[in-house]
């Protein structure tokens, strides 16, 4: 044991000290930070657009077009009569940054609907106000055409409906929306991808590292291969956990400050409040790092055995492919899974092993999974680990001492079977 | 415990390439042993199995008198491989702690040793540096330190002296002989005569995965041995050539050139064929009646066509199939 240790404390110890890990250790906060001052400079607003409205219409449209718009927070418009030229020296005006953009209406708007609009950055917040303002005005004209009092159709335009989400999650009502649950899901996906992947290659270039230069002989002079491996998985393991505290930590820190930040950054304290933050239950976290853990222990052991049976960086980047492609299964799934995740597909990738690291948090925190599927989820893994980490161990064992060629499929079966 | 390592018909075959073929050998407490073998023999191969890196296909490998393998008794056994390797990245120091605490050292003990290791190697200014800055020599001298940190009372040597200089093997040689001195044992492998020669207390010569030769070093010369002389020439040979080609007088010779080592031909007397010298004009600077060195002993028993190794196709590069 005092000899495992050792393997996981060095392992630690020099990849703390790359400056690889520093750096991805003080990226993330950097991230945060940039997310949350983002977010501070949007609310704080200033971000009015100035839009011209052409109006080629018979029926001087465009005047109530810029009427309706007069109350928007985020649109200032201006009616321009159309011209023979004027379409030019507005997208010249664009072009200048003098102007954010310009809406065109014409007369067949009436009839198809259809308008346009040019810019140079299509926002989605300017679109969307832009669309509702024509929709209500088309309607009331349409409706007036037909003979209907302006004043009823003021009236009946001027309710809006709201939908208040509430989550129904294992039994209990909360008021996350589904926004914020399919991102939070979404997110986490992605970490999990990232770190698996990340630490697994971590653990296939350590592998590696020792067998090309030899020092692997020495090793297992002292130590059965399988406790260098395990060594080695722990350690790896012990770094990412390490990063994701120096992460979380940080992000708890920013979040905590926020006020400061936003008076910093001239924003009153309210600014910063509005930031939303996803409710995150402590089941969620423990349920993440449970098959973080798992995930890791799986793919790296696997990731072990490719490093053991290649004897070069290129040779190592080939075989590891399949591994890679194993894993790239539950990210391709990540739309599918957040947009349904009680569907029989989601079902089935949170019970296989390989898929289930990612599948089953991204279900769980939609809501969408039970404890007994939770457990026979992780049931599922840990047996898919002991029966990856035994093949991963004898491939391994032998690999490790090889060197030349890489061993043929056949050659891996014998290995196993030895 | 008066045999630390006893190998008792051990075979390991490759891929239907024999490596090593029912050798056995056993080292005695307190001795330096050499097993000499040409490149291929299966010295490489034999020393692995010592140290439970491979597990022969048939035979046993008995350790301080128990069949468990090196692996279990590596707090008691430094070994240094053939493919020398350290962490390019780590530091001296830390590589060699690092090293010990994997043979059951504590931290602290290891970093104690390490410092007077380094210090006695004269590497101490090195300590702090990275693996990948220091020389090939220098590599293996932190090597071989962490080959004997944990003061074992068996060392396995896998050709200790490739790549070393003239200095750095003598300062190698010295330890190894303080070593003997401490009442350890010593097994290594070589294929350089000079370095067996002047080390080992018992030796075993093998090739092809075959015991060809094993005893004391006296012994091996005593039974394979023939009257020798060794003559060197001041200039002018002569007609030497000639007399060192009558089978009467003499049965084989090593011709270095400028000095040559003849094996007597029975019933010949060394003094006739420095009588012989003399008069076809030969100038002698040095005549001398020998034991055999090794290295004649060696060539004689290896043979030209032995001194390869047996080449199986698509083996070649394999580990194990090497020295």
């Amino acid at each position: 044991m005092h000899k495992v240790w050792a393997v996981i404390r060095r392992e630690f110890v020099e990849r703390v000290r790359t400056k690889w890990f520093w750096v991805s250790a003080i990226l993330g906060p950097v991230l945060f930070a940039g997310i949350i001052i983002f977010q501070i400079m949007q609310s704080i607003g200033g971000a009015v657009r100035d839009i011209a409205v052409v109006d080629s219409t018979s029926s001087d449209f465009g005047t109530q077009v810029v009427e309706a718009l007069g109350t928007s927070k985020v649109i200032r418009a201006t009616k321009i009569p159309a011209g023979p030229h004027v379409i030019d020296s507005l997208t010249r005006l664009v072009e200048q940054k003098e102007l954010n953009g310009f809406l065109i209406v014409s007369d067949a708007l009436k009839e198809s609907g259809k308008a346009e609009y040019r810019a140079s950055n299509l926002s989605l917040q300017t679109i969307e106000e832009l669309q509702r303002a024509l929709n209500r005005l088309i309607v009331k004209v349409r409706l007036e055409e037909r003979g209907v009092n302006p004043a009823v159709v003021d009236w009946a335009q001027n309710l809006r409906v709201t939908l208040d989400q509430k989550k129904i999650a294992r039994g209990h009502v909360t008021s996350e929306s589904a926004g914020q649950s399919f991102a939070l899901a979404y997110v986490m996906a992605i970490l999990l991808f990232m770190a698996i992947l990340l630490y697994g290659v971590n653990v296939m270039s350590s592998v590696l590292e020792e067998k090309t230069t030899r020092i692997v002989e020495v090793l297992v002079s002292s130590l059965k291969p399988f406790q260098l491996m395990l060594g080695k998985v722990a350690g790896a393991g012990a770094v990412s956990f390490f990063q994701f505290l120096i992460w979380g930590v940080s992000a708890r820190l920013l979040i905590s400050l926020r006020v400061p930040i936003a008076r910093m950054l001239g924003a009153d304290a309210s600014a910063a409040q509005s930031i939303q933050l996803p409710h995150i239950p402590f089941a969620t976290v423990a349920v993440f790092m449970a098959f973080f853990l798992a995930g890791f222990l799986l793919y790296s052991a696997m990731f072990a055995a490719v490093g053991a049976m290649s004897s070069n960086e290129q040779e190592a980047r080939q075989a590891q492919q399949p591994v890679t492609y194993l894993l790239m299964i539950s990210y391709l799934s990540i739309i599918g899974l957040t947009n349904d995740p009680s569907s029989t597909f989601a079902k089935t990738l949170s019970l296989v092993p390989f898929t289930s690291p990612i599948a089953t948090p991204v279900r769980w925190t939609a809501g969408s999974m039970g404890t007994g599927e939770l457990v026979t989820s992780l049931a599922m893994l840990l047996i898919g680990i002991v029966a990856v980490t035994w093949v991963a161990a004898r491939i391994y064992r032998v690999g490790i001492l090889m060197t030349g060629k890489r061993p043929t499929m056949k050659e891996l079966v014998r290995w196993v079977r030895a | 415990m008066s045999e630390p390592v006893v190998v008792d018909h051990v075979t390991k075959k490759f891929a239907g390439h024999t490596a090593v073929d029912a050798l056995s050998l056993s080292v005695p407490a307190g001795m330096i042993y050499g097993l000499l073998g040409p490149n291929g023999a299966g010295k490489t191969t034999t020393l692995r199995m010592i140290m439970d890196i491979y597990e022969p296909d048939s035979g046993t490998v008995r350790l301080f008198d128990t069949v468990a393998g090196g692996r279990a008794h590596s707090e008691r056994i430094g070994y240094l491989p053939e493919d020398r390797g350290l962490y390019p990245k780590m530091r001296v120091l830390d590589v060699l702690i690092f090293l010990a605490e994997t043979k059951g050292v504590s931290r602290r003990s290891a970093r104690e040793k390490a410092l007077e290791w380094l210090e006695r190697l004269g590497l101490t200014d090195w300590r702090l540096r990275k693996v990948s800055e220091l020389s090939k020599g220098m590599q293996q001298k932190v090597q071989f330190i962490s080959a004997i940190l944990h003061d074992p009372e068996l060392v396995i040597l896998d050709e200790p002296f490739s790549g070393l200089d003239p200095v750095n093997s003598q300062v190698l040689r010295d330890t190894v002989i303080d070593y003997r001195r401490r009442g350890k044992t010593v097994l290594f492998s070589t294929h350089i005569m000079e370095h067996a020669e002047k080390l080992c207390d018992r030796l075993c010569i093998i090739a092809r995965g075959k015991k060809l030769i094993d005893g004391t070093l006296a012994e091996v010369k005593r039974t394979h041995g023939g009257k020798h002389v060794i003559v060197a020439f001041d200039g002018s040979q002569g007609g030497a050539q000639q007399i060192f080609g009558d089978r009467r007088l003499v049965a084989k010779i090593q011709d270095f050139g400028q000095q040559a080592e003849l094996e007597i031909a029975p019933g010949a007397d060394a003094q006739e064929i420095l009588k012989a010298l003399v008069n076809s004009g030969a100038r002698i600077s040095h005549f001398e009646l020998a034991s055999p060195s090794l290295h004649k002993i060696f060539v004689d028993l290896v043979g030209p066509e032995a001194a390869t190794a047996a080449a199986v196709p698509g083996h070649a590069e394999r580990v194990g199939a090497g020295a």
